[in-house]
């Protein structure tokens, strides 16, 4: 009977938490920000700095969310989140083209992406070229992420008809499967090819090589990962625009935090926040004067 | 022949654009709701200090169900609470309870209209069948146009995909009660009140409660989806360990889902049987 207490006495708290809500946080509107990361581990990591920054240095009220690529910038489009973190512009020219009205960039977070083929180091060919004659040696296919990727189109519409590729077909899968896949192979030393692009951690777990485009038949650019904004986000919160358009790490930047964050023990929140503090001077540069 | 093609997509299309446009208040209304169920569900589930709250969950188990289910309700918690996942596990709990309860409390009133109205079943079940063959990936997006991000379209999400069970199992358990059952209460005089809380309902119990069981099985099954458009918990964790091929994370995450999921499917299983 003192069970049947019990369960009616929480159920009078769940009802009564459910009726009030529980919602107490007042704070100022200008200094909340809201976030949205795909869940990669580059944009994992930077995105928790950034909250850390802007929490700890900024007084700022903070919500990051992970989300797929679609509905995130969906999200952002509609302006109910403040910003997508980590933009391809490559990669995700769908969005870009169709919420061209709706998203402002905020500058790069990052520079220096590549994006194309690889393979593992032991395979002996160094070019997109050489592919067709070796087809037969990467069973004829080259494994690929989602259908929908951007560079999936690319490969088919751009890099088949450039350099004539007719043994080899597009394997479209996923990331998760893609990078599986080249787990597979590398453990067993086959030939693999995939789609890949840096940084991407499948460099730091596995020595890798990008297939080398021909100089007449470029492909892929270097590029760079943006911060991409709701449209409004600057008349709305000047100062946290403009602390996403200073905010910037390089690759010896990133590469540390990573570490950082894969070889704490504590949450990924508690070692960004660590390394903040070991960077003091870095992260000073991010945070916007007052004038 | 030059057939044109029948624009289902585009009609789809603008149906949802026109809903973003001019039910913005509605929506508002229906995120406004779930939130405040979500974060006292959330708030609740979080008080207690987990060993507490497991401790608590387990004689749950033990009275509605067995020793046996208790036994295995406090070692897997425990497993949940010792790999780290406490938070996120009742986040997901939190999720699944706010998602099943909107499902009964729509899908049993749907339930008993359909077994009294043939033409009520007639069009419940074919939407019935679109709410659960249409790919769930299919409505992600629509489900952030009109409710953002967050746990709030992960809810509505999860409760579209397991609505279904609950309507057909109270049709079918009010429809299979005996005739002589309906004549004996009629001819004691009952009102169709009477008839349906003290005879209809009672018989049909096992029929509606696999009808929840399955409801909240069909829940769980979504939470990773979810985890897609920012809902958060285990979900947000099985995808983050396999989209960096962190095999060890997804599992975690994952056999803390599993766990969830036979606690949940043997309590209420037993509930029905009571």
């Amino acid at each position: 009977m003192k069970l049947k207490h019990a369960v009616a006495g929480m159920m009078t708290a769940a009802a009564a938490a459910v009726l009030t809500g529980c919602n107490p946080d007042a704070t100022d509107p200008a200094k909340e920000a809201n976030l949205v990361y795909p869940n990669w581990a580059e944009g994992v990591a930077y995105t928790h700095l950034a909250k850390v920054v802007l929490e700890d240095k900024m007084g700022y009220e903070v919500e990051i969310t992970a989300a797929d690529v679609a509905p995130g910038y969906t999200a952002v489009a509609q302006g109910s989140q403040d910003a997508f973190m980590e933009c391809w512009p490559a990669l995700h020219k769908d969005y870009l083209d169709r919420y061209s009205d709706d998203l402002k960039s905020l500058g790069n977070v990052y520079e220096g992406t590549e994006v194309g083929l690889a393979v593992p180091a032991y395979v002996t060919i160094d070019t997109i070229a050489e592919l067709q004659a070796n087809a037969a040696k990467f069973d004829g296919k080259i494994t690929g992420v989602d259908a929908g990727a951007g560079m999936m189109k690319t490969i088919e519409n751009e890099l088949f008809p450039a350099y004539g590729l007719t043994d080899i077909k597009l394997l479209a899968s996923s990331g998760p499967a893609m990078t599986a896949a080249l787990a597979d192979a590398v453990k067993n030393e086959e030939w693999i090819v995939v789609t890949a692009w840096r940084p991407h951690w499948m460099f730091g777990r596995w020595d890798l090589k990008f297939l080398k485009q021909d100089a007449d038949k470029p492909i892929w650019e270097s590029g760079n990962l943006e911060i991409v904004g709701r449209a409004d986000l600057e008349a709305d919160k000047p100062e946290l625009a403009q602390f996403l358009k200073n905010f910037f790490v390089t690759d010896a930047q990133i590469s540390d935090l990573m570490v950082k964050i894969k070889d704490s023990d504590d949450d990924t929140l508690t070692a960004a926040r660590q390394w903040m503090l070991e960077n003091e001077s870095t992260v000073e540069k991010w945070i916007p004067t007052a004038n | 022949m030059n057939i044109p093609k029948i624009p289902v997509g585009q009609l789809f299309e603008h149906l949802i654009n026109w809903l973003t446009d001019h039910a913005e208040l509605f929506f508002d209304a229906v995120s406004g709701t779930v939130t405040a169920m979500l974060s006292g569900l959330e708030f609740v589930l979080l008080l207690p200090h987990p060993l507490l709250m497991i401790v608590f969950m387990s004689a749950l188990a033990w009275w509605l169900a067995s020793r046996n289910i208790a036994l295995f309700s406090v070692l897997g918690l425990y497993l949940i609470y010792n790999m780290g996942y406490w938070t996120e596990t009742m986040e997901t709990l939190s999720l699944v309870l706010a998602a099943v309860l909107i499902s009964l409390a729509l899908g049993i009133p749907l339930g008993i209209w359909a077994a009294k109205k043939d033409l009520a079943e007639r069009i419940i079940r074919p939407v019935l069948d679109v709410m659960q063959t249409l790919p769930a990936f299919v409505y992600l997006i629509p489900a952030v146009l009109f409710f953002k991000l967050g746990p709030v379209p992960g809810v509505i999400a999860t409760m579209i995909f397991s609505l279904p069970p609950v309507v057909r199992l109270t049709n079918l358990g009010i429809r299979q009660v005996p005739e002589e059952i309906h004549e004996a209460a009629i001819s004691f005089g009952s009102n169709p009140r009477q008839l349906l809380f003290k005879a209809e309902l009672p018989v049909a119990l096992p029929s509606i409660m696999a009808g929840v069981n399955q409801t909240i099985m069909l829940a769980l099954s979504m939470v990773v989806i979810s985890g897609m458009i920012g809902a958060g918990g285990l979900g947000n964790e099985v995808l983050k360990g396999i989209t960096q091929l962190k095999i060890d994370l997804g599992f975690e995450a994952g056999i803390s889902i599993v766990i969830l999921a036979i606690y949940l499917d043997r309590v209420t299983q037993h509930l029905g049987q009571k």
